[in-house]
């Protein structure tokens, strides 16, 4: 089914935010403590970056305060929309590329917020990505058993329960090592089946040469050393 | 060329038979004269279609009735995802066996909504007027968990279970749930019927919030309230961990309702039906003198009140379904407040 530029940056966005908020990390080297503007501040590209970084402190912010994480957002779609008019003044950008960058970069905003504001009958929040927490599953665990000392629950419901909890637990308990490895083994199997990892290419889009060119930028922004 | 309405969400009514006999059900063929009935699946996909065509919506959620007791569920949910919307089922859970979980996840239901009424299964099956609807429901929510599916608990908060939101809160927690919808008992439908035995106090409500308040913080819960709580009868503004909602009725984020038969309503409380989509475009059924009549109504007690452009009296659909007038006082605002209708009088007469 063909899919309009628009919406394809769309997807593209949510699905950069999507993994950001996972474990998918890019290296990022701003501190608290650093004495000036790090060099990556300086320059339009390295604020743009920074701003794809930081749907993290967005979903915090918003769980914590609704009203809060919308003002953030949008200061942040702003501050995005800044740099890439600076980008596009200084020739480095053209505004059509700007343009489908900016509505990635809105969408994901969005999912990002929607998926952490406190949801409303029949508007519910996407939770398709966060993981609980190692703190959150350890607290489950302990309320899990006592709900289980009132005896009411079925054991068969109970057991499947705090197999799920140990599941998660057990993720966590991973290293970076342990994950790398268990990712390395999941594309070998992969690859071992006479699957390629995908590329680009095969994926069934109609996609204009500014859509993609937006996309490349954005994937360019990220991966930069 | 009109634009196609957004919406934020479409609710859909795939069926209307059901496996349980909740006390506290709103569902609007429960009333007398309601069409009844079901389409086909190749009629569905025909009405989805059109919804989908003329609307520009990217989320539905598929409710009933009790949705899984379709067996063409999947070839709906098939359509839908194809169609690159995001779809929630609402369901009792009666029917999430392991295997249906898997299939339902597998084909994309992004979210679940399930009720869980009381930490104790006595309370929540009398009022799912169903036996062992509580170990069912929890079952439900263990078979999604260990397939990695996710779900949000409903708790409706009547006189029965109110006291035992603190525990069910953190059942629901324990077992994985990523938010919990508080929503005070609404009559309509079979509620309509147990108005005297179901309908909390104000008193109750807020101190069901005050917990739920804490709660929230406690578990790191969503929590949220989209029945209307009207702010002259409990404040809410001191739970800053609780969202609140109104009326979205006919406002940018409204939840149109389709009902099994096709007929539009404004809402899945509401017994208005706006027309049918088969016979009518979906922007010109929202255009009518029903819609706006149904967006402006509220309560003359409320119209010299400061919140009444976002609390427009609570919910006109209960008050539609109970006392026949989109603009009477509805259940909670009429049964509860005599106290403040009384001061209110005094004080219009009074000319505060």
């Amino acid at each position: 089914m063909p899919i309009s530029r628009r919406d394809f940056m769309k997807l593209f966005g949510m699905s950069v935010a999507s993994l950001l908020l996972t474990r998918c990390q890019f290296p990022f080297g701003v501190t608290c403590y650093a004495p000036a503007l790090p060099p990556e501040m300086r320059t339009p590209r390295g604020r743009l970056r920074t701003l794809w970084l930081r749907f993290n402190e967005l979903a915090q912010v918003t769980t914590a305060d609704y009203e809060e994480g919308t003002h953030l957002s949008q200061q942040m779609e702003t501050d995005h929309q800044a740099n890439l008019d600076e980008l596009v003044s200084g020739g480095e950008l053209s505004a059509s590329v700007a343009d489908l960058v900016q509505e990635a970069y809105a969408a994901a905003l969005y999912h990002v917020w929607r998926s952490n504001a406190p949801m409303t009958c029949y508007e519910p929040m996407l939770v398709d990505y966060a993981p609980a927490s190692a703190g959150v599953l350890v607290q489950q665990a302990e309320a899990l058993s006592l709900a289980a000392a009132q005896g009411s629950i079925d054991p068969e419901t109970l057991a499947k329960a705090r197999a799920a909890i140990e599941h998660d637990m057990a993720f966590y308990a991973l290293g970076d090592a342990d994950l790398q490895s268990m990712y390395d083994r999941f594309i070998t199997e992969w690859q071992s089946e006479n699957h390629p990892a995908p590329s680009f290419e095969i994926v069934e889009l109609e996609l204009t040469p500014d859509a993609r060119a937006a996309a490349q930028f954005v994937v360019d922004l990220l991966a930069v050393k | 060329m009109t634009a196609r309405p957004h919406l934020l969400s479409l609710i859909v009514e795939i069926t209307q038979r059901c496996n349980h006999a909740c006390l506290h059900c709103y569902n609007v063929w429960h009333g007398d004269g309601y069409p009844r009935g079901e389409l086909t699946t190749a009629r569905t996909l025909d009405l989805l279609t059109k919804a989908l065509d003329e609307t520009d919506c990217s989320h539905v959620t598929l409710t009933g009735g009790e949705p899984l007791l379709r067996l063409d569920l999947p070839a709906i949910l098939d359509f839908l995802i194809k169609r690159r919307v995001r779809v929630t089922v609402i369901s009792n859970g009666r029917l999430l066996d392991e295997r249906t979980a898997a299939a339902l996840l597998g084909r994309g239901v992004g979210l679940f909504e399930l009720p869980l009424l009381a930490d104790k299964p006595q309370i929540h099956d009398a009022l799912s007027g169903a036996s062992g609807a509580w170990d069912a429901v929890l079952a439900a929510m263990a078979n999604l968990r260990a397939q990695r599916g996710q779900f949000i608990a409903v708790f409706v908060a009547t006189r029965i279970n109110i006291e035992r939101i603190h525990e069910t809160i953190k059942l629901a927690f324990a077992f994985g749930a990523r938010g919990l919808m508080l929503n005070r008992f609404n009559p309509g439908g079979r509620g309509r019927d147990h108005i005297a035995e179901l309908l909390p106090t104000p008193a109750q409500v807020r101190q069901a919030l005050e917990i739920a308040d804490s709660a929230a913080g406690e578990f790191s819960l969503p929590i949220s309230c989209s029945i209307p709580i009207q702010p002259c009868l409990v404040d809410t503004n001191p739970y800053k961990r609780l969202g609140f909602g109104f009326c979205a009725a006919g406002g940018g984020r409204a939840y149109y309702t389709l009902d099994p038969l096709g007929n539009l309503r404004p809402c899945n409380h509401s017994t208005t039906i706006l027309g049918n989509l088969f016979e009518k475009p979906f922007g010109e059924l929202i255009a009518s003198k029903q819609m706006t009549a149904f967006t402006r109504a509220v309560p003359a007690l409320c119209r010299a009140c400061a919140h009444r452009l976002e609390c427009q009296g609570g919910c006109k659909a209960a008050a539609q379904v109970c006392y026949g007038s989109l603009t009477a006082e509805e259940p909670f605002l009429k049964d509860t407040s005599r106290g403040y209708r009384i001061k209110r009088k005094k004080d219009l007469r009074e000319g505060k």
